[in-house]
């Protein structure tokens, strides 16, 4: 599903933040990416979503090795992928409803065809009652449930989510990683980066650990379930 | 209660992208630039139209002067020499019609100059005879001034082609710097367009990385924002035309206000038929606004990974 082989990054001249990162994500693998701050994990995440190519190395996403992918090909390789960013990044003047829906519509699907899949996720993740507010006037978690909905809603191959659980009550928090489980179960390979150790130690999966840039142990953590 | 129907999403396929807000100046400036274009298009029909008309009026005409003589019976002379220019041009193939001013004409033609205070009484007129050209005859005018020269000698001849070339060549001038205008112009509206969208572009950057992140094709992004631009650019722009079609109507109505019209310039309203190519500032604005809209959306886009 993911493969990485020695990749390296580096922003401009700046010093390189991943170095000589190699791993592999099997399809259906549910994983935790952890380490400090500065580690590296969200500009792993970048790579692995195509928001940025990497300085070297060699990364292969859904098969495809992503250094002789023709540029026509990677939108439909990023609609495979579902993000949850850190910070969000919903679109402001649209309501919550119209922000779940966005990647539906990307695909090319019309309203009545995804209208009740959207509803049903969005009172699943307590958001029912909100379906038109504007992401300005919802609260820090119900904005994080969004984001996470739309990751979710299109049923993408591959789930990444950076901290997705950091805005929200421990409650809540079990709840959305139960729905990343679903979705798992269902064959969603799941990718969440965190600093959350009593949840990672709570889930079944994988960690891969970074330190420095460099992906320094990979953990199996099934026998913690 | 079931949600089956109810209406959550407020958003047409189109509008992803926010309408921007604040965009009044800029639709100024393009209001401005149609209107501007539209005076320019409008004043290079006007000089073509005076063109054709001081050509058409003057091409098919000869004007022969005949000279007081400067000595001996000056009314006598130029009753002779007058008759000896009509045998020859009413015997010149090609002339359709020839026909003497009155001496009230030949007054009311000086009239401006000097007057009708019964002053032009006393003084020696040439007089002027009026040929017409009948349509599609060639005339050969060395000959005719030849023979003219034989039996009248103080007749002068013009066929007016030291004026038409002139005027020819002014509406040439008038109409080049009105295309030139327009090129300017369509130019400029281009430019402020491209600035315009670039400027929103920086606005939405993240939203547009955030589709663009989404899978969303360049052209879908490009759809979604190149419309907004289209249909701003189309009113804006019909604001513009329609405020220099009314001018247009003013500048032609001042008569009625008890403006006179200033001599030899040509009337400066326009007819239906060029009001009409007034109406193609506005689209080809709105053209020029929604393909550069597109093309910048389509760079800055395609500079994304």
């Amino acid at each position: 599903m993911v493969r990485f082989e020695n990749v390296g990054m580096r922003y401009g001249a700046g010093p390189e933040v991943l170095r000589d990162v190699s791993f592999e994500l099997k399809q259906g693998s549910f994983t935790f990416l952890t380490g400090l701050s500065g580690a590296g994990k969200t500009t792993l995440l970048k790579l692995i979503c195509l928001a940025e190519p990497p300085s070297r190395g060699l990364i292969t996403l859904f098969g495809e090795d992503l250094a002789t992918a023709r540029r026509r090909d990677l939108p439909a390789l990023r609609r495979r992928i579902g993000v949850v960013f850190q910070d969000f990044r919903l679109l402001s003047h649209l309501s919550a409803y119209d922000n779940v829906a966005l990647p539906l519509r990307l695909a090319g699907k019309r309203e009545a065809d995804y209208h009740r899949d959207v509803l049903e996720l969005m009172s699943w993740v307590g958001l029912g009652d909100r379906m038109t507010a504007k992401p300005a006037t919802l609260s820090g978690g119900e904005q994080q449930r969004v984001a996470i909905a739309r990751a979710v809603v299109a049923r993408p191959d591959l789930l990444i989510a950076d901290e997705p659980t950091g805005n929200v009550d421990p409650e809540m928090g079990a709840k959305l990683i139960r729905l990343f489980a679903e979705l798992n179960r269902q064959g969603t390979t799941v990718l969440i980066a965190t600093h959350d150790h009593m949840l990672v130690e709570a889930t079944r999966g994988l960690e891969i650990r970074l330190v420095e840039g460099r992906a320094m142990e990979i953990r199996n953590l099934a026998r913690t379930v | 209660m079931s949600e089956r129907g109810q209406k959550f999403s407020n958003i047409a396929a189109s509008h992803i992208m926010p309408r921007d807000k604040g965009a009044a100046p800029l639709d100024f400036v393009i209001a401005v630039m149609a209107l501007l274009a539209a005076l320019a298009l409008g004043s290079s029909m006007i000089a073509a139209r005076a063109a054709e008309g001081w050509s058409a009026g003057l091409s098919d005409r000869l004007t022969i002067q005949v000279p007081p003589p400067d000595s001996g019976d000056v009314q006598a002379g130029l009753d002779a020499e007058v008759r000896a220019a009509l045998a020859v041009l009413q015997a010149t193939q090609g002339i359709a019609q020839v026909r003497v001013l009155s001496d009230g004409e030949i007054a009311a033609l000086v009239e401006p100059w000097i007057g009708n205070s019964g002053v032009v009484a006393g003084i020696p007129l040439p007089r002027l005879i009026d040929a017409t050209v009948a349509p599609g005859a060639s005339m050969d005018m060395p000959a005719l001034q030849e023979r003219l020269k034989l039996a009248a000698p103080h007749a002068v001849v013009d066929d007016h082609s030291r004026w038409l070339t002139r005027l020819a060549g002014l509406a040439g001038t008038v109409r080049c710097a009105a295309y030139g205008i327009l090129l300017l112009i369509a130019g400029a509206t281009a430019a402020v367009v491209m600035l315009a969208t670039r400027a929103g572009l920086d606005a939405h950057h993240e939203m547009v990385a955030l589709l663009h992140q989404m899978g969303a094709k360049a052209g879908f992004i490009a759809r979604s924002i190149e419309w907004h631009y289209f249909i701003s650019a189309l009113l804006a722009s019909l604001g513009g035309s329609a405020a220099a079609a009314l001018l247009f109507a003013g500048l032609g109505s001042l008569d009625i206000f008890g403006v006179e019209a200033v001599p030899f310039l040509p009337p400066l309203a326009l007819g239906l038929a060029e009001l009409a190519w007034l109406a193609a500032v506005p689209a080809v604005i709105a053209a020029i606004a929604w393909a550069t809209a597109r093309l910048s959306v389509l760079s800055v886009v395609r500079a994304i990974y």
